[in-house]
């Protein structure tokens, strides 16, 4: 194989993101909050996607969630994930409703399964960034 | 509901072999099979006043040859008042159609030439295809950073379909074994050896729980076809194939955000599509499933009415989709075993529910096939695309 490592791909942000990106940087995972219907928004919106409404605040989402899917990548991955391999790919399910992908870290791959509760950690993927991704609520030492 | 069934019908079809030519130009996939298509319907090629080149991948050079009326020049047309690209991803096609029928029923258009034809067998590499399916139509900000592609993709929806249903590694595997028995019969295919349930799950372990022979590969090829009125059709083929029905519900973008990886809008577009037809799914002769994995086939194939949700595995494992089974399920191969060429997966799967049901099959034709259903998706599985196509108007 005659590819070369290549850097991580980092987030491309939209303007009106930025704030999740920020409380990232802090630790902290936050989601948009209508406050005209009351939706929980992610992935951050210009407005509502629910109902339309511009009035959308932040919230600080409490971290925990359950693995709705996942998949361990076992080979053929992106070139800049090579150096991972195996790596958990799943989508996560929030206590606030809202889906987002990550990775699931912090256990065996192969100890992963659907429905399972998990909570978020936020590991640096450069110095402007972190990424939240979660591992078992129930962490094996 | 739609008003478009039976104002519109298939009068040809042109298709080339899928597979690796690094020594043939792109444009050569897409004159060729235009040519053919043209030859098929057996028409003049100046009747011919629309053209939709679909969008081609490999290179965005090609790909605005054809948007500034390549085909158009090459293929010598002369009547043509607008060359307007389709593309929605593995959809276009399908997309297409419902866009040019309506085109011919509004008057807008007579006789409308649709092609596709890319290059990503030999106009990319191996990793090249991989790192090109972990950012087109994967979210940038949200997906791209975690390693997503188009194979964890197809793994996540496998995942959970299998903890709800219970479905099994063989059951997901017997859909790439049916779809080979139908490739085996199809001169175009690229893969023609059959295959067996323990070559699938003995070959390597992609993204748990897909395996490297339940995943399509990216080849050459182009495909072509052209539609025109009913009633020109009636004029110049004996068997004009009618578009009875359609049906497409669009879910989602970021894949991630889709409320239900195994199932989609299936469902929802299928009734319309069945609905518009007035014909049920056991009106059917052949079903057209999209299959670029083979999740993607059983889903469809369940929530279209085929079978029972967690029911569809053992049919392709009976072999009840395989030819002489009693729902002949993808009849090219599909994307597994023809080849996938990018939005030309699902030309493909049109351009066959046609040649079926204009009895040109050849080795594997469905006997009497008279209709039948296709589907086609775009992006991380954004859309449900459903069409109903049938050499009678019910």
């Amino acid at each position: 194989m005659d590819t070369p490592v290549k850097p991580k791909p980092v987030p491309v942000v939209n303007p009106w993101a930025k704030p999740f990106w920020d409380a990232a940087r802090e630790d902290k995972l936050v989601i948009q909050h209508c406050k005209d219907c009351g939706s929980n928004i992610f992935y951050p919106r210009i407005a509502c996607p629910n109902c339309f409404s511009d009035n959308v605040e932040w919230i600080q989402a409490s971290g925990k969630a359950t693995v709705y899917t996942y998949t361990v990548v076992e080979s053929n991955p992106p070139s800049a994930f090579i150096v991972d391999l195996p790596y958990v790919v799943a989508v996560v399910k929030l206590a606030e409703g809202v889906q987002m992908l990550s990775n699931i870290v912090g256990c065996k791959p192969e100890d992963v399964r659907c429905d399972m509760p998990v909570e978020v950690v936020f590991e640096t993927l450069n110095e402007e960034f972190k990424l939240p991704k979660f591992r078992p609520v129930s962490k094996p030492l | 509901m739609s008003k478009l069934k039976g104002k519109v019908a298939f009068i040809g079809i042109g298709e080339v072999p899928t597979g690796r030519f690094p020594e043939t130009a792109a444009i050569y996939h897409a004159i060729e099979s235009a040519k053919l298509a043209i030859r098929d319907a057996g028409i003049n090629k100046d009747e011919i006043d629309y053209v939709l080149p679909c969008a081609a991948l490999f290179s965005p050079q090609f790909n605005t040859e054809l948007v500034t009326c390549r085909i158009v020049e090459e293929l010598g047309l002369k009547n043509v008042k607008k060359n307007c690209q389709i593309f929605a991803g593995g959809s276009s096609s399908t997309c297409a159609t419902d866009i040019a029928a309506s085109l011919i029923n509004s008057g807008s258009a007579s006789t409308i030439l649709f092609v596709h034809a890319d290059r990503l067998g030999t106009g990319v590499s191996l990793q090249g295809g991989i790192d090109l399916f972990s950012t087109a139509g994967i979210s940038s900000e949200w997906e791209v950073p975690y390693g997503q592609h188009y194979s964890s993709i197809a793994a996540l929806s496998t995942m959970r379909y299998k903890h709800e249903t219970g479905c099994t590694d063989e059951q997901l595997a017997a859909v790439c074994v049916s779809n080979r028995k139908w490739a085996e019969l199809n001169p175009n295919a690229f893969f023609r050896k059959p295959l067996t349930l323990e070559e699938v799950m003995a070959s390597k372990m992609l993204s748990t729980p897909l395996r490297a022979k339940m995943s399509n590969m990216l080849f050459d090829g182009g495909c072509a076809f052209i539609i025109t009125s009913a009633e020109r059709a009636r004029a110049v083929t004996q068997k004009p194939v009618y578009l009875l029905g359609e049906g497409g519900v669009v879910t989602h973008f970021v894949f991630s955000q889709e409320p239900d990886v195994s199932r989609f809008g299936w469902a929802r577009a299928g009734k319309a599509a069945f609905e518009m037809a007035g014909l049920k799914p056991q009106d059917m002769d052949i079903a057209e499933i999209y299959d670029s994995y083979p999740i993607y086939q059983m889903i469809g194939f369940e929530e279209l009415g085929f079978a029972k949700r967690g029911e569809g595995g053992e049919m392709f494992l009976k072999g009840d989709t395989w030819p002489g089974g009693k729902m002949p399920t993808t009849t090219n191969g599909g994307m597994l075993s023809q080849g996938h060429t990018g939005a030309g997966g699902a030309c493909a799967l049109i351009v066959e529910t046609v040649r079926q049901l204009m009895g040109k099959a050849g080795d594997r034709q469905v006997k009497d096939a008279k209709f039948a259903v296709e589907t086609a998706v775009g992006g991380t599985y954004m859309d449900a695309q459903v069409t109903i196509l049938g050499t009678e108007i019910p």
